[in-house]
C-alpha cells in the first residue's frame, strides 16, 4: 500500500483549527488549574482539619479515577444536576481544570514541604511579619521549586486534553480522527497528528531539564 | 572582682524549657548580662546552648521564667495558662546568626540585606541599598552584592548573614556556632568580622566550640551543662583556672592539655 502524505496538505486549515482548540484549552486550564492547585496545596498543609479533609478527598478522587470518566461525568452529569446547558468548551475547561488542580496541588504540596524550618527561623529573627514571610520568602521558593514538575504537569495536561475528542470537542485529535475516517488514510493522518503533539510536547520536556540546570542550580534550591 | 552598677542589658530568670513531656533542656537558668558585655556560652553537646539562644530570639516557647531586655520583660510565661508571651517590639532589637546558612536562596545578597529594613521598618529601597552596600564593603563583600547565596563560600554566606542581621541596628547579637559548619580555612574570616563588631562594643552572646575564639572575644564565659549554669566568670577563670570540677573536665577535654 502506497503512503501519500500530501493529502495532509488538503486539510491543513482544519488541523490548524483543531490544534488551536487544543492549545487554547490547555493554556486556559494550565492557568486555572495551577492557581487552583496552589490553593489546594496550601489547604492540604493547613492546620484546619476540615480544609485538609475536603482538599484530600478532592485530590485523591481526581487522582484515583480515569480522566475519561471525569470528562464524561462533567459533560453529561453536571448539566443534569445544575439544570443548565454547558458549552463544550466550558465543560472541557471545568473537567481539565479540576484534573490539573488535583495533580498540581501535589506538586505545590511537595515544594512547600521542602522549604526547611530554618528559613522560617530566619524570618522570625529578622522580625518579618507573617504576610511578608509568605509573599517574599515562602511563595517564591515554593513556586521556583515547583517549576520543573509543573512543566511536566503541563505536558501531561496537553496530552490528556486529546480525551475531549471523545465527547465531541473539535480539538486536534477530533479533527484528525474525522479526516482519517473520511479519507480512509489513518496511517498518514494519525501519524501526522501524533507528530504534531510530539513537536509541541518534546521541547517542553526538554525545558524542564533546562530550568533545572540553569535556574535551580544557580539558586541551589 | 569589680562591681558594676549599670543596669543589666539582659536578665534571664529561672528559665525552664522542655521539648515535649520528657526532654527537659533548661532547668532554671539565671543569667545577667551587662551592657557592652560579650558573653561566650560553652558546654557539652546537647546541653541546651542553642535552645537558650533560640528562646532569647523568641523562636521557642518556654515552660516558665522570664527574660528582660533593657529592664523590660519581653519573654515570659507567668500567666496561669502558661502561654509564652513575646514582646515583638523588644525582640526586634535582637539579631541572630545561625550555624546553618539561613540566607534566602532566591534573593541576591543585597536583596537579602534590604528585605527586612524595607518590609519591617518601611525604609526606602534606595536608602537601605546604600546602607547595605556600605556594610558589604566593610565586610569585604562589596563585589558580591548581586551574587546569589549558592554562589558564595560558606564563610562569605556567614558574613552576609551577619550583615543582614546588622541592617536592623540590633542592640544585642546572638551567634550560635556560626563557624561550626565551615571548612577550617574559612573560620578566621568570619571570626574577624565578629571581632570587628566586638571592637565597636556591640553586646553579644556567642555559643562556640572554638576555645581560641572564645578566649579572644569573651569578656565573660558561662559554662552550661545539664540545663543549668555551672560556672560563670571572666575568661581567665573559666577557661584558664576553672573552679568547678565539671568545668575543668570539659575544658580538659576540649583543650586536650591543661594550661
Ligand atoms: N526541636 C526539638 N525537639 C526535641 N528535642 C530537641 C529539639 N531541639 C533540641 N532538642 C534536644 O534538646 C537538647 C538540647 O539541644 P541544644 O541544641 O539546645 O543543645 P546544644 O547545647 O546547642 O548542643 P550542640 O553543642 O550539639 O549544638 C538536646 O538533647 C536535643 O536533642
Ligand atoms: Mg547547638
Amino acid at each position: 500500500m502506497a503512503l501519500d502524505f500530501s493529502i495532509i496538505l488538503r486539510f491543513q486549515e482544519a488541523l490548524a483549527l483543531g490544534l488551536w482548540t487544543t492549545v487554547k484549552l490547555t493554556l486556559i486550564c494550565v492557568v486555572l488549574g495551577c492557581s487552583l492547585g496552589f490553593f489546594i496545596g496550601l489547604a492540604r498543609t493547613s492546620r484546619s482539619t476540615l480544609l485538609r479533609a475536603v482538599s484530600s478527598v478532592y485530590v485523591e478522587f481526581f487522582r484515583g479515577t480515569p480522566v475519561l470518566v471525569q470528562l464524561f461525568w462533567i459533560f453529561f452529569c453536571l448539566p443534569l444536576i445544575l439544570g443548565v446547558e454547558l458549552s463544550n468548551l466550558t465543560s472541557g475547561v471545568i473537567a481539565l481544570t479540576l484534573y490539573m488542580g488535583a495533580i498540581t496541588s501535589e506538586t505545590f504540596r511537595a515544594s512547600l514541604k521542602s522549604i526547611g524550618p530554618e528559613q522560617l527561623d530566619a524570618c522570625v529573627a529578622l522580625g518579618l511579619p507573617r504576610r511578608v514571610q509568605v509573599t517574599n520568602v515562602i511563595l517564591p521558593q515554593a513556586v521556583l521549586r515547583a517549576i520543573p514538575t509543573l512543566l511536566s504537569n503541563c505536558v501531561s495536561l496537553f496530552k490528556e486534553s486529546a480525551l475531549v475528542s471523545a465527547v465531541g470537542m473539535a480539538d486536534l485529535m477530533f479533527v484528525g480522527q474525522n479526516i482519517s475516517n473520511n479519507t480512509a488514510r489513518p496511517i498518514e493522518v494519525l501519524t501526522v497528528v501524533a507528530l504534531i503533539y510530539f513537536l509541541i510536547a518534546f521541547p517542553l520536556t526538554r525545558a524542564v531539564t533546562l530550568v533545572e540546570r540553569r535556574v535551580l542550580a544557580k539558586l541551589a534550591i | 572582682m569589680t562591681m558594676s552598677f549599670s543596669a543589666p542589658l539582659v536578665k534571664i530568670q529561672s528559665l525552664h524549657k522542655s521539648y515535649g513531656p520528657h526532654i527537659q533542656v533548661l532547668k532554671g537558668l539565671d543569667i545577667e548580662m551587662k551592657p557592652g558585655e560579650r558573653v561566650v556560652v560553652i558546654g557539652p553537646s546537647g546541653g541546651g546552648k542553642s535552645t537558650l539562644l533560640r528562646v532569647m530570639m523568641g523562636l521557642e516557647k518556654i515552660d516558665s521564667g522570664s527574660i528582660s531586655f533593657g529592664g523590660k520583660p519581653y519573654i515570659s510565661s507567668e500567666s496561669a495558662d502558661r502561654k509564652t508571651e513575646i514582646d515583638t517590639e523588644v525582640r526586634r532589637s535582637i539579631g541572630m546568626v545561625f550555624q546553618h546558612y539561613t540566607l534566602f536562596p532566591h534573593l541576591s545578597v543585597i536583596q537579602n540585606l534590604i528585605l527586612a529594613p524595607c518590609k519591617v521598618r518601611g525604609e526606602s529601597r534606595a536608602s537601605a541599598t546604600k546602607r547595605a552596600q556600605a556594610l558589604l564593603e566593610r565586610f569585604g563583600l562589596g563585589a558580591k552584592a548581586n551574587a546569589y547565596p549558592a554562589q558564595l563560600s560558606g564563610g562569605q554566606k556567614q558574613r552576609v548573614a551577619i550583615a543582614r542581621a546588622l541592617m536592623l541596628d540590633p542592640k544585642l547579637m546572638l551567634f550560635d556556632e556560626v563557624t561550626s559548619a565551615l571548612d577550617p580555612e574559612l573560620v578566621a574570616e568570619v571570626e574577624q568580622v565578629i571581632l570587628q563588631l566586638a571592637a565597636q562594643s556591640m553586646p553579644m552572646m556567642i555559643v562556640t566550640h572554638d576555645m581560641w575564639f572564645a578566649k579572644n572575644i569573651a569578656s565573660r564565659v558561662i559554662f552550661c551543662a545539664g540545663g543549668v549554669v555551672v560556672e560563670d566568670g571572666p575568661p581567665e577563670q573559666v577557661l584558664g583556672a576553672p573552679k568547678e570540677e565539671r568545668t575543668r573536665d570539659f575544658i580538659d577535654r576540649v583543650f586536650h592539655i591543661r594550661h
